[in-house]
């Protein structure tokens, strides 16, 4: 019961944006022997997950998100210094970015920022990224996952292009792909062989993470 | 055991597909549940439920409105879709006489084809002459119109730092600051586009795809509309949205007390009222993943509750990917009359 308080307690900090609170939520944790991996995503990240949720419905904006996500790079740090070792093992490597002829990248950040707080390491492309960088970027870094953002029905063919192109440079079968955007849709993920369609953030963490937890 | 006679509907991306009447009721109460639950507005009654039913399952491929409940027909995007946008060699005050003498509109849009009030103010008196031939062998009303589009207003094309990049490296302050800056500078293009467009005599003046960049938008109209009529009372002012809720890139931006960040239709239509506006634009957005049922539900429950809010007349935007209509190329007209007709009927909207 004390445990579930305590994770509450992490979540709420998070909503709330208190950076006081989160650090003496951690203290206590560590007092109390909770296990900081299990604090940081049961509590702190189920935060953050949650504030994603009520931005897409107009509940919450932009600089609150903002400060929340200040507040979530301030917890990762303090728990990992906690850990043996000094970081959280990484669980895997993801590319993302918002495709070429598109400058809508909220979302897309959005996706990176609640990625990159369940110990997955980002590498966020920005916007109007041609398909070849995101094959280039996949390779550069041994990526596990390739992100794709799309707000417009003319630029979401792109997407299109990249498993193209990860099919011809070889790397279909050693990346998974997501794509995501307001006209994307999961028949779209299926006409052009896309491994997930994200409807929002959240759905983009699940999929990342329960594919990394299959995969190590 | 016979099988359940299916219904031919779409899905919000254009996507054909077949429903048994259980499943588009079921879509219907959903839909309505959702609208509910984010704008905390009252349901559609039964009656109306079972309307939205009649009208999805009603044979034929388009459907009307009933007799006597025409609505008035403004279009936008600047009298541009016929010589720009379709490549036919006509001049914009010909494309107006085609929208009046043979589409049937009763008003439309001139606008720069860029169709921004930052890009237009550099050619505000080329553009006011345009609207004036136009005006001259017309006989509807003619707005000028164009985005507030407050992008344009950020850093390398505008003199304003960009609040897209400062907000993600955690400079909230700044991107505020800079938010605010840029609505001063919008406001006063704006206004002094409409000067130029009340010289010529227009009869509106169209502040399209408001709050597209966010609370700060949406208040660069407010506050430009208050002023457009107060300094030029006989020219009328549309506001039209970009989205069911103001997006909160500021979060803290205040029009008479009232937070902008996170208000629908129903709320936003009354700051419009204040602001002076002559007609709203409502926008409920579309989801590419839901159904016809469950998107025109939700749309109407929308738009209901902002109708009744409401004092000046709301025109609904019906182009893609808003209030029912399917995010795709090409609109389907099954699902376009289908949409109409819902919104007119069961929203009593003045128009479109």
């Amino acid at each position: 019961m004390e445990k579930e308080l305590i994770l509450k307690e992490a979540f709420d900090s998070v909503i709330d944006s208190d950076e006081d609170k989160a650090m003496e939520v951690i203290k206590k944790a560590e007092e109390m022997g909770i296990d900081p991996v299990e604090l940081l995503t049961e509590g702190f990240s189920a935060g953050i997950k949650h504030l994603g949720d009520l931005f897409g419905r107009g509940e919450v904006f932009l600089p609150e998100l903002i400060f929340a996500a200040e507040v979530m790079k301030m917890v990762t740090t303090e728990i990992e210094s906690k850990l043996e070792g000094g970081a959280m093992a990484k669980k895997g490597v993801m590319i993302i970015g918002t495709v070429e002829g598109d400058v809508h990248d909220i979302g897309k950040g959005i996706v990176a920022s609640l990625v990159k707080t369940n110990g997955i390491e980002v590498i966020d492309l920005g916007r109007e990224v041609p398909a070849q960088v995101f094959i280039d970027k996949a390779k550069e870094y041994n990526a596990d996952i390739v992100g794709s953002s799309a707000l417009l029905t003319t630029t979401m063919t792109v997407q299109k292009e990249i498993e193209e192109l990860l099919k011809k440079e070889g790397l279909r079968d050693k990346v998974k792909t997501m794509i995501g955007g307001a006209p994307v849709t999961q028949r779209w993920a299926d006409r052009i062989g896309a491994d997930y369609y994200c409807e929002d953030a959240s759905e983009g963490v699940k999929y990342a993470l329960e594919y990394l937890a299959n995969k190590n | 055991m016979t099988e359940a006679k299916k219904y031919f509907t779409r899905l919000g991306d254009g996507s054909s597909i077949h429903m048994t009447a259980e499943e588009i009721k079921a879509d219907i109460e959903a839909g309505v549940a959702d609208a509910v639950d984010r704008g905390k507005i009252d349901a559609l009654t039964p009656e109306e439920k079972q309307k939205i039913f009649d009208i999805v399952t009603m044979p034929g491929k388009i459907v009307g409105v009933e007799p006597g409940k025409e609505i008035v027909m403004s279009n936008d995007s600047g009298a541009y879709k016929i010589n720009v946008k379709s490549g036919i060699p006509i001049s914009v005050d010909t494309e107006v006489l085609i929208y009046e003498r043979v589409l049937g509109c009763d008003s439309v849009d001139v606008g720069n084809t860029d169709y921004n009030y930052k890009t237009a103010k550099g050619v505000a008196k080329r553009e006011a002459s345009k609207l004036k031939n136009a005006l001259n062998i017309s006989i509807m009303p003619l707005f000028y119109g164009a985005m507030p589009n407050l992008g344009f207003y950020t850093k390398p094309d505008g003199p304003v730092d960009n609040w897209a990049v400062l907000l993600p490296e955690g400079r909230v302050k700044e991107s505020m600051d800079a938010q605010e800056e840029a609505v001063h500078h919008a406001v006063r293009d704006i206004v002094y586009v409409a000067e130029q467009m009340n010289d010529v005599g227009a009869d509106g003046f169209q502040l399209d795809t408001s709050g597209a960049a966010g609370d700060a938008d949406f208040l660069a109209s407010l506050k430009a509309c208050e002023e457009i009529t107060r300094k030029f009372p006989n020219m009328g002012v549309e506001i039209g949205m970009a989205g069911e809720f103001v997006l909160g890139m500021h979060g803290k931006l205040k029009y008479n007390d009232v937070r902008l960040a996170g208000l629908y239709p129903h709320k936003q239509v009354k700051l419009a009222e204040q602001a002076g506006a002559s007609i709203f634009g409502a926008v409920v957005n579309t989801n590419c993943n839901k159904s016809f049922p469950w998107n025109i539900s939700r749309v109407c429950t929308f738009l209901k509750a902002c109708s009744e809010a409401a004092v000046i007349p709301v025109h609904a935007n019906v182009g893609m990917g808003v209030n029912g209509i399917p995010m795709c190329e090409i609109l389907p007209s099954d699902m376009v009359s289908r949409a109409d007709k819902a919104i007119v009927e069961i929203c009593k909207l003045d128009g479109f």
